[in-house]
């Protein structure tokens, strides 16, 4: 199988600070890769190196089947990219800062502008100098570059950066389309879970600049964490009718009773038995799915102290 | 070549649209002004008097009040204070992809980096081309204005000759100030450089070291102080290394912005 983006160990030290270690990925044609870490995780660097804007100090990175060299010219006509804030001539117009890039994509025709202006809504905004407009529409603008020649691979660095609810979701609707639809390849970059895993068919995790995960979403769905969450009138009564009966329980401080083990919350039924039964019926009795910021925040804490 | 004619395009439309040009167009324009004031009062020594100070330099700087010395007049104004607005020509041209963020889409294209730092020097080179000719022009408006004697076409051909020259060499003599904007990544440190480079250079004419010291040239052949030929050769070096050493470092060095 070809790769769309291939890398291979690939690491960048700063003296004695490491960005980033031992990196080994692979993203097929036509797949969303969301890539994920808190700040400063190495996310950015990465994408950079993968850009051949700063060179590896270790290993190697494939784009399109071509090898990534700091200053080459290839494979860039084909690779489509948002680093970090957006950023344009800000005494250009929105229109002239998509020409300054469409002439540096020799090849890409006139009327490509247009059409990416109306593709990312920025019609309104075509004539006004780029240093007027809003966090919201220069990321559009920047996405816009990005799109502007038509690339079959899209390096994006925070795609949802400063959009508002509504921005977010065209755009996850747009990158969707042009990946089931055109085949187009998307490397994306977070930090939040929750966002990419509506998007993303595989999510990458990374911390401290190394790859902790990869899974694909089901993986990811079986990996979080469930518990059974028992609210009580009176209980620390409950809590030793549970313990009785050999389940482990937790206290929150709330007074909810947490359960995790497997038996309560393959059968939770059999739980409002047993307390009922005690006289001391359950008031709530809900089973409870980690959510994807807990399950991120655990699995960085785990795995990035354990290291 | 449509290519690169596409990338000057793109420089040029860059600055064409910002104000930083005009603001130099502006402070340039003093130059001329400052050169017909001397050569106005050296005119008229009662008035030269009376300005006290001012006029005792008028006389020390000018040597006739006629075309010939207002346009060495001119031209050593232009030697001089052409090098500092060059400086923040090719600087804000360089420096402002860094303070602007805007590098980092100029890096993974399918156009060598060097056509691009290639681009814009050519529009650096035109800009202060224009500088040159904006104040030439109105060195002329003014020499006519004060009904300056000595005027010939050979003399107007002759300074011309001269001045152009001086620019070309302090054009070539800025290139290095694109590597240090690239360096320090914005303008600051190209602009703190070329303060000390002038100094420097102040010193080393002083010290009669200015054959050695590329940045003395231009004054010291605008002041008939013939310089030796290889400090000709030293200022065209220093022009190719700043040439090169820009390539180089957009082409080899990690771009983190």
């Amino acid at each position: 199988m070809s790769w769309t983006i291939e890398t291979e160990n690939l690491g960048k030290r700063y003296g004695r600070v490491t960005a980033v270690e031992g990196l080994s990925l692979k993203v097929a044609e036509g797949e969303i890769y969301a890539f994920l870490g808190l700040n400063g995780a190495g996310k950015t660097t990465t994408i950079r190196m993968l850009l051949g804007m700063i060179r590896p100090t270790a290993g190697r990175a494939t784009l399109l089947g071509q090898g990534v060299r700091l200053g080459s010219r290839e494979p860039w006509a084909r690779v489509g990219y948002l680093v970090e804030t957006p950023h344009a001539y800000p005494e250009l117009s929105v229109r002239e800062n998509l020409e300054v890039s469409r002439r540096l994509h020799p090849g890409t025709e006139r009327k490509a502008v247009d059409q990416v202006i109306e593709r990312l809504a920025l019609g309104a905004y075509a004539d006004r100098k780029a240093g007027t407009l809003s966090l919201g529409n220069l990321q559009r603008l920047g996405l816009a570059k990005a799109l502007l020649h038509a690339p079959r691979l899209l390096l994006l660095d925070e795609p949802a950066n400063g959009l508002d609810p509504a921005g977010i979701v065209e755009i996850r609707g747009l990158l969707r389309e042009l990946t089931s639809r055109e085949g187009v390849t998307v490397f994306m970059s977070s930090h939040i879970l929750a966002e990419v895993s509506r998007l993303a068919q595989r999510i990458g995790i990374i911390h401290a600049g190394r790859l902790l995960q990869e899974s694909n979403l089901d993986e990811l769905e079986r990996n979080r964490r469930q518990r059974l969450l028992v609210r009580v009138r009176d209980p620390q009564a409950a809590r030793a009718v549970l313990m009785a009966a050999g389940q482990p329980v937790g206290v929150s401080r709330d007074g909810t009773l947490e359960l995790a083990g497997p038996a309560a919350l393959e059968r939770p039924d059999e739980i409002a038995t047993r307390l009922v039964q005690a006289g001391v019926p359950p008031t709530q009795l809900v089973v409870e799915q980690e959510d994807l910021e807990e399950y991120f925040l655990r699995l960085v804490g785990e795995k990035g102290i354990s290291q | 070549m449509k290519g690169f004619a596409d990338i000057v395009w793109i420089e040029l439309r860059k600055v064409v649209r910002a104000r930083v040009p005009y603001f130099t167009a502006l402070g340039f324009l003093v130059m001329p002004f400052i050169a017909a004031l001397l050569i106005f009062i050296y005119k008229d020594p009662e008035l030269a008097r009376r300005l006290g100070l001012l006029g005792a330099k008028a006389n020390l700087v000018v040597g006739s009040a006629d075309w010939p010395g207002y346009l060495t007049l001119m031209t050593e104004f232009t030697a001089l204070g052409g090098f500092f607005f060059f400086c923040i020509a090719i600087s804000w041209i360089f420096g402002r992809e860094f303070t602007d963020g805007t590098l980092k889409d100029l890096l993974a294209v399918p156009v060598p980096r060097h056509a691009i730092v290639l681009a814009k020097f050519l529009v650096a080179a035109l800009w202060c081309l224009a500088l040159i000719l904006e104040t030439y022009a109105a060195g002329l408006a003014l020499g006519a204005l004060i009904r300056l004697p000595g005027g010939s076409a050979a003399v107007i051909l002759g300074g011309t000759g001269r001045l152009l020259a001086a620019a070309g060499l302090s054009i070539l003599l800025v290139t290095p100030f694109a590597f240090l904007a690239s360096l320090g990544r914005g303008t600051l440190l190209p602009l703190g450089i070329a303060i000390l480079t002038l100094i420097l250079g102040n010193l080393a004419t002083t010290l009669g070291w200015g054959d050695y010291y590329p940045w003395a040239v231009p004054a010291l052949m605008v002041q008939g102080a013939s310089p030796a030929p290889f400090s000709y050769g030293l200022v065209l070096l220093t022009g190719m290394a700043g040439l090169a050493g820009t390539a180089a470092w957009w082409r080899y060095a990690d771009q983190n912005r």
